[in-house]
């Protein structure tokens, strides 16, 4: 790992002052070269691997009341970005009032990870594409001219929304979050924004290439909000590993549904592991939605989510996997 | 002084009779282990030890040229080495070496150093090597000559007059070892004539066959130290380029240079199991028997020859068969030994062929292997893990399950075999002292079969003590020689050793005894931590009274080998049942079990634990391990622990240890057989639950989407 200065504000308009670097003078544009640190368990690795040198890290972690996850009285949540993945798996209100949202924490990484990690950083990590953590693969995601895994070893790569990269957002917690409508805090010197979580995420044809969110140089991801559900609404998250214990998604699916008289009135549903953000399936919703749950619509929904998948060379098992969670975790609704 | 009579050869007592052997026996050493107080290469600190790093080369094939002038001027680096320049033969060839105050400063260095790649075409997999016009990686061409076994001819006309008939291409991929404790030494030569050389070893005294001549020493003035390692798995003999990368700048520098291999060095450079292509086409006849056996075996292992087992079928017998071997060479590190060198192979394609030909003759594949297995005991076995597995009452035999909710459950079986026989190489010397301390020293390694535990246990069970009675001092190449741990021989070679050591001393002390006590000496029985006179109770020593005659010189002997306390020659049956879902293509395992044979079980706790990491490496070979080299950019893509795959706790099934009582031979050793069955039970278990017959390791959800054709 490269030295590095490290910083350590103690508030957010400090962090801000100090990240404010990169859009001003010789660290214009160059986005790595400040950094900011949170549980640090993509980070640390990245710099390891020397896929990223910064020279500053601004460690988030001295800022008091990031770290805060909490019901209002309507029932919404608000998650700190600097919670983390053991505090929400673990949080009582999280696993009865939003299960979906605790299964997605308990299926990241290992126990170890989830202790350290934060959602801030869950939400923020790098692709964990093969060629992109190949320090010597100059890959597009790295300022390079060329997506290696378009024409090279794509088993774990895109099958939905890529090009001109193909990589797939690795957080579990984003397709929970999207599917439950969750708005995303980003702080910046002029105050606060808030962006729906769903537009948080950019396809690498949105934005720069570079980069997986609409985050700016000098803005830090400071809380979630999940609203209160609607009534009735329940959801899951089933993810698929290849290794049980400790694995990235090769594909994963958040799914809510709501049933009134029989039939689902309301649905959402969002895909994980198989495009570069986490992939909202409105067809899907909409092939649910007035159905009764059973085989048949269960069955429909995972086809309309594939809807559109253009697999590479090694990656056409993830369409029918795809269908497969989707059939299996609305099934599971049904059962519980 | 009365002429001392020779030693009686030892013998082990009846099983009935055992106190410590064959029982339940935690690792003496545990405690260390788990704590971290013990030991390993990795943990070695020593005064003005600097910290090296080998510099490895990311591509297959290029030209190299080394400027190493910069990583001189980064702070704290203290020697920088060239190790190869020119052209390179392979992916993570090491190139240079840095040593620096700390390892940070070392990483440092390395990046330092101006790396100039030409890239010269390579061949990393069998296509590549294969292709017409393809770059040389091995001395003669990418082919080796073919071993060929048994006449085609023969063995066509036995297939042609068969009922059902089988031909499939069976695929393994380069697995690696994989070990916690990377490869590396420490060596500690400060100049003078005399060194040490910590190393993580399978071999003590393989180290002197190394280390002196790079520092210029004799053997005499070097001393191997192997407390603790970190698992080897047959990757793991000598002291490598990396050690000899650290001789060279211990040497240089006049300090104490600590080298351990970096995780994805590692995954380059240290070794790897050969990957296989088989091409096989067998014929049975409608009542089971099988017939004709052709087989075309492909080796890949890297810059080496691969492993594969001898020229015949694997196991089963065939009234006629042809088996040609050869290897192809690639621009990659080149194949080690590694647990059972070539059996898992062998035996993954045998058994899934075996099975197909069950399947396509609709018979039960139990029976059809056992219909085909000459040896008796390996009916023996497979008939233990079928009721253990539940096979009686399993519904689908012959044919996959009916699917419930598009869930099939299957179950599935494979057998192994192995030598595990010992020979002469190891003495040990047992010692006797007067305030009661007993202690047996030989300077052996554990590769992990519990090494120490099981001298101990055998000298306890000689003198009637308890284990903790008993130290078992190893690792140290002062101490008595040892052979290295290959081939899972050490457990019958070093065990008559100890034996033999024991039942000496046990003579000799009973002769000093007989003389106090005036008693016979045949007459005294060590038991229970007392010497007594077996006919008449008041004649009876504690084991403190009893040491307490000896004088302050105690009392020694001297073991080697006696063979008739060992035995060769081992058989494994394992089944597994699974449990795949079609939807999704996931496979979990639920249930693995193996019967194992192994003569004289030492420590039974020690036997099942090798049974059941064995049954786990292969489930993890079987699901998940694969070593992944892009052929176009030549890159190593999952050097590394997340990458690579390996079966974490999750992943581990229910799993039953049967050792096989019936077996009343003297020691054998069964680490290696224990590896050999286990992915080729899976993967019939997955045909048998859902009818995906997958041919190409690692099982993984691609796969077996695809085999129920459900991939567009």
């Amino acid at each position: 790992m490269k030295a590095f200065t490290l910083k350590n504000p103690t508030s957010l308009a400090q962090a801000i002052e100090i990240l404010g670097a990169r859009t001003q003078g010789a660290v214009r544009g160059s986005h790595g070269k400040l950094q900011v640190l949170a549980g640090g368990q993509d980070l640390l690795t990245e710099m390891k691997e020397h896929l990223v040198e910064p020279e500053v890290l601004v460690n988030l972690k001295g800022i008091g009341g990031l770290d805060a996850i909490q019901f209002d009285a309507q029932g919404a949540l608000s998650i700190g970005a600097l919670a983390t993945l053991t505090s929400l798996e673990e949080h009582e209100g999280v696993r009865t009032k939003l299960p979906m949202l605790a299964e997605a924490a308990r299926s990241i990484a290992s126990p170890q990870i989830r202790s350290v990690g934060t959602v801030g950083g869950n939400l923020c990590q790098r692709p964990r594409c093969w060629y992109y953590r190949n320090e010597h693969a100059k890959c597009l995601k790295k300022g390079g001219s060329e997506c290696f895994s378009y024409s090279g070893l794509n088993k774990y790569n895109a099958i939905l929304g890529g090009g001109p990269s193909y990589i797939v957002h690795p957080s579990d917690l984003a397709p929970a979050l999207v599917a439950l409508e969750a708005r995303a805090t980003l702080r910046g010197p002029a105050g606060e924004r808030e962006v729906p979580l769903e537009r948080f995420f950019t396809l690498p044809t949105e934005g720069s290439v570079l980069r997986e969110n609409v985050l700016a140089e000098d803005e830090i991801l400071v809380r979630v909000t999940v609203p209160a559900p609607a009534t009735g609404m329940r959801g899951t998250y089933l993810k698929f590993k290849e290794r049980g214990s400790f694995d990235f998604a090769l594909a994963s699916v958040a799914v809510g549904v709501a049933i009134e008289g029989g039939k689902i009135s309301k649905a959402r549903l969002v895909l994980g592991g198989v495009a570069p953000i986490p992939w909202r399936a409105p067809e899907a919703e909409a092939a649910l939605v007035g159905q009764a749950m059973g085989d048949a619509a269960w069955k429909a929904a995972g086809e309309a989510a594939v809807r559109g998948a253009e697999p590479l060379a090694h990656n056409a098992y993830k369409v029918p996997l795809a269908k497969g969670l989707v059939f299996r975790a609305l099934q599971s609704l049904s059962r519980a | 002084m009365a002429e001392r009579k020779p030693p009686s050869a030892a013998a082990w007592p009846p099983r009935a009779a055992l106190t410590v052997l064959n029982h339940d026996l935690p690792r003496v050493d545990g405690p260390a282990k788990v704590s971290g107080r013990a030991r390993y290469t990795h943990d070695v600190r020593l005064p003005g030890m600097l910290y090296a790093r080998v510099l490895c080369c990311p591509l297959p094939c290029a030209e190299v040229t080394l400027d190493l002038a910069p990583a001189r001027k980064i702070p704290g680096v203290e020697g920088v080495i060239e190790l190869m320049t020119g052209k390179t033969g392979y992916l993570g060839q090491p190139v240079a070496a840095v040593a620096a105050r700390t390892p940070e400063q070392a990483e440092d260095g390395l990046r330092a150093i101006v790396l100039t790649l030409v890239p010269k075409p390579w061949a990393v997999d069998h296509a590549q090597a294969t292709a017409e016009g393809a770059p040389k990686a091995g001395r003669n061409g990418n082919v080796s000559k073919e071993n060929v076994a048994g006449d085609a001819k023969d063995a066509e006309a036995a297939i042609a007059g068969a009922d059902a008939v089988v031909e499939a291409t069976y695929t393994l991929p380069v697995q690696h070892h994989a070990c916690l404790e990377t490869h590396g030494v420490v060596v500690d030569y400060r100049g003078g004539d005399q060194a040490t050389v910590y190393c993580s070893t399978q071999g003590t005294f393989t180290v002197l066959d190394d280390a002196p001549g790079e520092l210029g020493l004799k053997s005499s003035q070097v001393t191997a130290i192997v407390d603790h390692m970190g698992g080897g798995f047959g990757s793991k003999f000598g002291i490598g380029i990396e050690g000899k990368a650290a001789c060279m700048l211990s040497k240089q520098l006049g300090k104490p240079v600590h080298l351990m291999l970096e995780r994805p060095d590692e995954f380059v450079t240290a070794g790897n199991r050969s990957g296989s292509r088989q091409t096989l086409r067998a014929g049975a006849s409608r009542d089971g028997k099988l017939l004709g056996f052709v087989g075309d075996v492909t080796k890949l292992g890297g810059t080496g020859g691969g492993s594969f087992p001898g020229s015949r079928p694997y196991i089963y017998s065939f009234e006629k068969s042809c088996v040609r071997v050869r290897s192809v060479y690639t621009h990659t590190d080149s194949a080690r030994a590694m647990r059972a060198p070539g059996h898992p192979q062998a035996s993954f394609a045998m058994e899934s062929l075996v099975d197909e030909l069950a399947a396509k003759l609709a018979m039960d594949p139990l029976e059809f292997r056992k219909r085909n297995l000459k040896d008796p005991v390996y009916r023996r076995h497979l008939d233990a893990v079928a009721r253990e597995i539940g096979w009686p009452d399993h519904p689908n035999k012959t044919a996959p399950a009916a699917l419930a909710d598009g869930i099939g459950v299957g179950i599935g079986f494979a057998v192994s075999t192995w030598g595990g026989g010992g020979g002469d190489g190891c003495e040990v010397d047992v010692r006797i002292d007067r305030d009661g301390s007993v202690v047996a020293s030989v300077g052996t390694q554990d590769l992990g079969t519990g090494v120490r535990t099981y001298v101990a246990a055998i000298v306890a069970e000689e003198f009637g003590l308890p284990l903790d009675a008993v130290v078992a001092r190893i690792g140290d190449s002062r101490l008595a020689s040892a052979t290295p741990s290959g081939g899972s021989t050490t457990t019958a070679s070093l065990a008559p050793s100890v034996k033999n050591g024991a039942a000496k001393l046990r003579g000799m002390f009973a002769e000093r005894l007989a003389k106090t006590m005036g008693v016979d000496e045949a007459r005294l029985r060590f038991a229970g931590g007392r010497v007594a006179d077996e006919q008449d109770s008041k004649k009876s020593l504690s084991w403190q009274q009893a040491c307490a005659v000896l004088g302050q010189e105690g009392l020694s002997a001297r073991g080697t080998h006696q063979s008739d306390l060992a035995a060769n020659g081992i058989h494994g049956a394992q089944a597994a049942k699974v449990r795949v879902d079609t939807l999704t293509g996931r496979i979990e395992v639920l249930k693995m079990v193996c019967m194992q044979d192994c003569g004289l079980p030492l420590n039974r706790m020690a036997i099942r634990s090798q049974i059941q990491g064995g049954m786990v490496q292969a489930l993890s070979y079987g699901l998940l391990e694969e070593r992944v080299i892009d052929p176009q950019s030549g890159w190593a893509l999952n050097a590394n622990l997340e990458d690579y795959k390996i079966a974490h706790p999750l992943e581990i099934p229910e799993m039953v240890a049967l050792i096989d009582d019936e077996d009343a031979r003297g020691v054998i050793g069964l680490a290696e057989a224990t590896v050999i069955p286990g992915h080729g039970a899976i993967a019939n278990a997955v045909f048998n639950a859902c009818g995906a017959r997958i041919r190409d390791l690692p099982m993984t959800p691609d796969k077996v989407l695809a085999a129920l054709g459900k991939v567009g």
